[in-house]
């Protein structure tokens, strides 16, 4: 299916490499052993030359990342490597696959870093409601203890319990140490002062996968794969009106429009396509237009006013209202907000008030004005990205399709009348909240 | 020294060490930078409010001022020169006022709120918000005596990082997420621990409130009267606010060697004893039908007819909470006049221990502290407590010799854990003896009130470490200053009367002390000195009205061996101690002034090194250290007798470990807001004495000796060491020291 | 009244973790699976007190994640994510299906069932994604639900298909 050899799904056929055998056969573990046989430097040079960058959004080096875990005798600490499988953008189910049909593969690229930083101790944080992929990785682990792999090193799968910020890294790290995962003011960075105030690696589950590639093929051939600045290749998580769904292991700089149209089967039911989320809910949207011009790399989708974020591509179909789109995803982030910081706290629910006040009708001219008030006022003013990322999507639906959210206000209703895909849906209830008298806004 | 920086705010350069606060460090230049969940006595910033947003030179976004420290060439524009911060300042503003109820003119708070003034100052003087506010009930109670709008809460967190970082009690936590975040306590558990009050000084909205407090007074018809807490030997520096003559709260005056800006529930909440309905008022004379009111004159005349027929043979029992000032009376009175030597007096303090003086606030930089003794440190000085918590968060290694210590030792075992301490080769000794910043504390009873831990910090070399030093925790508020002040008016030593002429107690301690109260009985006669009816109905001949250190003018000197002064909150419904006692005194031909600064005067050119008192206001200093003079040894003590190990059928005896809660007492007993925090009428053991005798936590159990028994619920405490039962003093009735316990 | 083993298996886990704290998540993960789904009072007395932290700190964890349960669920959880892939795909005519198949509302809980709507469950390629039980189901139409509810009613329990992408 895929038209590139796939380097992080390698040997995996379509299925899943779940049994140990079966991907030593594919010459499985071979890149540890490799790594092993080097100084922790020599493997981060490798990392460096492939020019790895964070797969989880951020699209750090992840060389660079190694490198500022200090070397043991400069801090007297135990070092820890944290791995961000708490997945969790709307949007993105990439590295839920990775661990499903890849799991070796996975650890492998653990043990390799935890060699590179000298960790003797990993700690997966993997998303509660993934409890197949934390299945599958315990059973993958056993067989690796069972075959002596793992060496003095520990790895622990640790389960969330149902909150995106974790996603967040101090936040993940927060609650790891079995507190709120509410995120911490940087500095003090993770690498000097992450877990258990010891200097901490906290890397994404498809970056450390693959980590595992570039030790095996070595950094320089990694780095031939892509695009300048954005190397090697990239499991991009596909959704919304598309025929195929799914999860697609493309190099970097793949047109957006050939994931769409030609891997993705175009837009269902013969309908157009309206706009896409290019890297998960967080980002700027992209106009039918827009997203036809751009490739799947960090350098085209920045000249575009947005970003790769978590290879997310929401593909969304003219039947799509955008007020409609704002309430769902603002709801989402007021839902997730941690509740530590005031913008954050207090601006998604007021946000969303108000988009929710323009679809139904009662909207204003005032209202609008109070939106971009609001959206800005929250903009960057937030302890971490959660409420940011609110305000700048909500903001780009309004800046690009300014003139739904006004047919809204002189129509004194939706525009779509009932029609829109997203019509009436419903967001989840506040968890726990059972007080009599709560909330109504 | 540390690096001096220079860094610029709002084009004002100033130069603050490297490392200080932005907060701070603008304040040095004059400039506010408006803060809300900043507060750096609850440890490490966390930025969650955001009104302190500034703008700093080479970064792009807004930062938490509250969240820099100053660095060299730093450039920083606060709301007043940036336009940027401003918005931010004001976008922060108002999202904080979105859900913000309008009940100021209703709200305890107003006129004192730091929110309404930096509303005031920067707010925006009216609403965007045009949906419903959230509404919740209001208010909810935390516990009997913190009340609790969710309504007005803006988040900040900084009671439940007081809750989690300081106090470490974990009772008062956030709930939920996001904006349905509430502070709360488990289901319907109220907020039980020994520090609670300081959520309400530290919210800084009218979210947590006093119930004591609550519509009592306004901040604009109050007064605060700077004074120092007498209920026990830290001596907290308090500011009570007063109300048409009325006590109406207490709250912290932070002196930072001291207390630190922290108060316990018992300091903060038991002034209504001085409203208690069983208040003494006026004297109280012995007639046919018990005790009946009489004027001053008569009762003087009582007291001096009494004095003068008991002649030498009387003993005065002492407290140990009386101000120095009223000891000093007492003993002028009846040493001077009298020649009355004879005295029970409250736990001596060592002056050996003044040659390892320290600020209590040393113990938050300590590398190692080792307490010993068999009382929590909570009950005895609860403050120090704090500290002690400080200490362990700030990286020292805390060892606890003790019950329920990470070195398990049984009752009465201080001693010899300090002996082994300083034996050579002794591990821990080794590390104390080489740390430049080594604190011992002895907490509970025993040790001849220091002196052993003034000889095992001899022995360790901590004369010459000014980081190092000790602590006696003593059972009493100012034990060791009525000493003194008993001591010094006069030298001849102290006889034994015998049959007892008179017995004088002074104070509600001393009333209640069952030792004096087996004196009484064996004296002809008996004077009481106290503030309520029920300490004093029953055995005494006359009855003075006392007066609380609320009340009084005096000066206490803490355990620390720093004078502290007293300084009058409220005029008492009764004459001050000092004017009957100097009226008294004149009638013996002992000249006495009425006035605590005359009598303080006189005193401390006798004792306290001639210090001038008008140096006590304020924030007190302590006293520089004095040269080791060895304390008299100790008297060979048996050691008590562990308890018989388990065999077969009969599973033995346990050591009964009695246990004087922080939350008891005459004051306690008279706040009915506190009875929540009493002990509860439980029985503590350990594990293995609980398995041995098939014992669970919640068990009714029986707890018998040689013909008395008590029926208590048992609680397994797993820190507890094996062979100990542990009980409250108040549910302890006349128990023995070995108990037999066995489930009901 | 305790729970059989609670207290020793939580000493097992916490015995993983350099510092105990961290092990506060994974315990009342298993007192939520003992304790039919959901924490009461008493799972929290347990929990505190095997980890040597209060009832209080518990519930302050507990009620920051979704998928701690604060009161009783039904004996079959569904989940039925609404964000925006799902939402996209049908996901409000699943819910309704749903309500009208259980003849309850989203957000209710019966003895036999608890049905809400959840957040992005991270399958938005195979949108929609129901989690029965915390197993996901992919591509589930309104038309499915039908047999879905039959399935569960039916008593026997068939493995989730595994996504295939």
């Amino acid at each position: 299916m895929s038209p590139t050899p796939e380097i992080v799904f390698a040997g995996c056929n379509g299925g899943a490499l779940t049994e140990i055998a079966d991907y030593e056969a594919v010459g499985g573990f071979q890149a540890l052993a490799k790594s092993r046989a080097l100084t922790p430097d020599d493997v981060i040079a490798e990392l460096n030359a492939s020019n790895l960058r964070g797969r989880g959004g951020a699209f750090f080096p992840t060389g660079r990342k190694w490198s500022f875990v200090p070397k043991p005798d400069k801090i007297d600490k135990p070092h820890y490597l944290v791995i961000n499988a708490d997945e969790s953008e709307p949007g993105t189910f990439k590295d839920r696959e990775i661990m499903l049909r890849v799991p070796f593969r996975f650890l492998e690229g653990c043990l390799i870093a935890a060699h590179a930083i000298e960790s003797k101790h990993v700690f997966i944080y993997i998303r509660g409601e993934y409890e197949a992929e934390f299945e599958v990785l315990v059973a993958a682990l056993e067989q690796m203890h069972a075959k002596m792999l793992v060496g003095d090193v520990t790895i622990v799968v640790h389960r969330g319990a149902g909150a995106y910020i974790c996603g967040e890294e101090t936040a993940l790290l927060e609650s790891l140490e079995g507190r709120r995962g509410q995120p911490r003011t940087k500095p003090p960075f993770p690498a000097i002062a992450g877990l258990y105030a010891s200097p901490t690696a906290v890397n994404n589950v498809e970056s450390i996968t693959s980590a595992t590639t570039v030790m095996e093929i070595g950094g320089a051939e990694y780095a031939k794969l892509g695009v300048e600045n954005s190397t090697g290749t990239r499991v991009f998580s596909l959704s919304g009106n598309v025929v195929n769904g799914g999860n697609y292991e493309l190099p970097h700089g793949f047109p957006l429009r050939d994931l769409i149209n030609e891997l993705g089967g175009g837009i269902a039911g013969g309908r157009s396509l309206k706009a896409v989320i290019p890297g998960g809910s967080s980002t700027v949207i992209l106009t039918a237009d827009e997203a036809n011009k751009v490739t799947l790399d960090f350098d085209s989708l920045v000249g575009a006013g947005t970003a790769i974020g978590s290879a997310a591509v929401i593909a969304l179909d003219d039947r799509c209202c955008m007020v409609q789109l704002a309430v769902r995803v603002s709801q989402f982030y007021e839902h997730e907000s941690c509740g530590k910081c005031t913008p954050c706290r207090v601006g998604t629910k007021w946000l969303t008030s108000i988009l929710q006040k323009i679809e139904d009708g009662r909207g204003t001219q005032a209202d609008m004005d109070l939106l971009v008030s609001v959206a800005e006022r929250i903009n960057g003013k937030c302890l971490c990205p959660l409420g940011d990322s609110d305000a700048i999507a909500v903001m780009s639906y309004f800046d690009k399709f300014r003139d739904e959210f006004q047919a809204h206000i002189d129509e004194g209703g939706c525009p779509f009348h009932g029609d829109s895909s997203l019509d009436s849906l419903l967001a989840p209830v506040a968890m726990h909240v059972h007080d009599e008298a709560v909330a109504h806004a | 020294m540390s690096d001096l920086v220079k860094v610029t705010i709002d084009d004002r350069e100033v130069e603050v060490p490297k490392g200080t606060g932005l907060v701070e460090t603008a304040a040095s230049a004059g400039i506010e930078i408006p803060v809300f969940c900043y507060e750096p006595r609850l440890g490490p910033p966390v930025g969650a409010c955001r009104m302190c947003l500034v703008e700093v030179e080479g970064l792009p976004k807004l930062q938490a001022g509250c969240t820099l420290t100053a660095q060299d060439g730093m450039v920083v524009k606060t709301a007043a020169s940036s336009e940027k911060a401003a918005e931010g300042q004001n976008a922060t503003l108002e999202f904080i006022l979105v859900n913000h109820p309008l009940d100021c003119p209703v709200c305890d708070k107003g006129g004192e709120c730091p929110l309404q003034d930096l509303t005031f100052r920067y707010g925006p003087g009216n609403t965007r918000m045009s949906f419903s506010k959230i509404t919740l009930e209001k208010p909810i109670p935390v516990s009997p005596l913190i009340a609790l709008d969710r309504e007005r809460c803006i988040l900040c967190y900084r009671c439940t990082r007081f809750s989690s970082d300081v106090a470490e009690d974990n009772q008062l936590v956030a709930r939920n997420r996001g904006t349905h975040t509430e502070i709360t306590t488990f289901e319907s558990d109220p907020y039980r621990a020994p520090f609670s009050g300081n959520v309400i000084e530290l919210c800084p909205v009218g979210a947590l409130t006093s119930t004591q407090y609550r519509f009592e007074a306004r901040p604009w018809d109050i007064q605060n009267v700077p004074t120092v807490c007498g209920l026990c030997s830290v001596g907290c520096n308090i500011n009570a606010t007063v109300r048409e003559g009325k006590v109406k709260r207490i709250l912290s005056r932070n002196h930072p060697e001291v207390d630190g800006g922290w108060l316990c529930d018992k300091g903060r909440f038991t002034y209504p004893h001085l409203i208690a309905e069983d208040r003494i008022t006026e004297p109280l004379v012995r007639g046919e039908l018990g005790l009946e009111p009489v004027g001053w004159d008569a009762a003087l005349d009582r007291a001096e007819t009494l004095l003068r027929s008991a002649g030498t043979r009387i003993i005065t029992a002492l407290s140990g909470s009386e101000s120095v000032e009223q000891a000093y009376a007492l003993a002028r009175l009846l040493r001077g006049g009298l020649g009355a030597h004879a005295a029970v007096l409250p736990e001596s303090t060592s002056d050996a221990l003044d040659a390892f003086r320290l600020p209590l606030s040393s113990l938050a930089e300590a590398e190692i502290v080792v307490v010993v003794g068999d009382d929590d440190v909570a009950d005895r000085a609860p403050v120090v407590d704090l500290w002690l918590k400080a200490a362990r968060r700030n990286g020292a290694e805390i060892v606890r010799y003790g019950p329920t210590g990470t070195e398990p030792r049984g009752p009465g075992g201080a001693a010899a854990a300090l002996r082994a301490l300083v034996r050579k080769g002794n591990k821990l000794g080794e590390r104390l003896r080489a740390s430049e910043r080594a604190i011992l504390v002895w907490s509970g009873a025993g040790g001849g009130g220091g002196a052993r831990l003034a000889e095992a910090a001899h022995a360790l070399g901590f004369e010459g470490k000014s980081g190092s030093g000790a602590f006696h925790l003593p059972a009493t508020p100012n034990g060791r200053g009525v000493a003194a002040a008993w001591a010094s008016a006069a030298d001849e030593d102290e006889a034994n009367p015998e049959p007892i002429g008179l017995l004088i107690v002074s104070g509600d301690s001393a009333a209640a002390d069952p030792a004096v109260r087996a004196l009484a009985e064996r004296a002809e006669h008996v004077i009481a000195i106290t503030m309520f009816h029920g300490l004093a109905v029953g055995w005494a001949d006359l009855v003075l009205p006392a007066t609380s250190s609320l009340e009084s003018d005096g000066t206490l000197l803490n355990l620390e061996g720093r004078l502290q002064r007293l300084r009058r909150a409220v005029i008492a419904p009764v004459p001050d101690e000092l004017a009957w006692l100097s009226q008294l005194a004149g009638r013996f031909d002992v000249e006495l002034s009425p006035h605590a600064v005359v009598v303080f005067d006189e005193l401390a050119a006798l004792i306290f090194g001639g210090v001038d008192g008008s140096e006590l206001n304020g924030t007190a200093p302590l006293p520089a250290r004095t040269p080791y003079v060895a304390p008299a040894p100790a008297a060979e003590v048996k050691p008590v007798a562990p308890a018989r190990p388990a065999d077969g059928h009969f599973v033995g005896e346990l050591r009964l470990l009695r246990y004087r809660p922080l939350f008891s007492g005459p004051f306690v007993e008279r706040v009915g807001e506190l009875t929540f925090q009493r002990p509860p009428a439980e029985l503590e053991l350990s594990t293995a004495d609980a398995d041995r005798r098939s014992i669970t936590t919640g068990d009714h159990v029986v707890v018998r000796s040689n013909g008395t028994s008590v029926e208590l619920r048992a609680r397994i405490n797993r820190g507890l060491v094996a062979g100990v039962a542990r009980v409250a003093d108040e549910h302890a009735a006349d128990l023995h020291l070995m108990v037999e316990v066995v489930k009901s | 009244m305790s729970t059989p083993g609670l207290y020793d298996e939580i000493q097992e886990i916490r015995a993983r973790y350099p510092e105990s704290l961290s092990a506060v998540m994974p315990a009342l993960q298993l007192a939520q699976e003992r304790s039919g789904g959901w924490l009461p009072e008493e799972a929290f007395r347990e929990v505190a007190d095997a980890l040597d932290l209060t009832p209080a700190y518990c519930l302050s964890i507990a009620s920051f994640y979704d998928m701690f349960r604060l009161e009783p669920v039904g004996e079959t959880v569904i989940e039925v994510c609404t964000n925006i892939s799902c939402g996209l795909n049908g996901a409000q005519q699943v819910v309704e299906a749903f309500e009208s198949e259980l003849g309850m509302k989203a957000g209710e809980t019966t003895d036999a069932f608890t049905l809400r709507t959840v957040e992005c469950l991270g399958g938005c390629g195979w949108a929609t994604i129901v989690a029965v039980n915390n197993r996901h189901r992919l591509n589930v139409q309104a038309g499915d639900v039908p047999r879905i509810v039959a399935e569960i009613r039916g008593v026997e329990w068939k493995e989730p298909d595994e996504p295939d992408a």
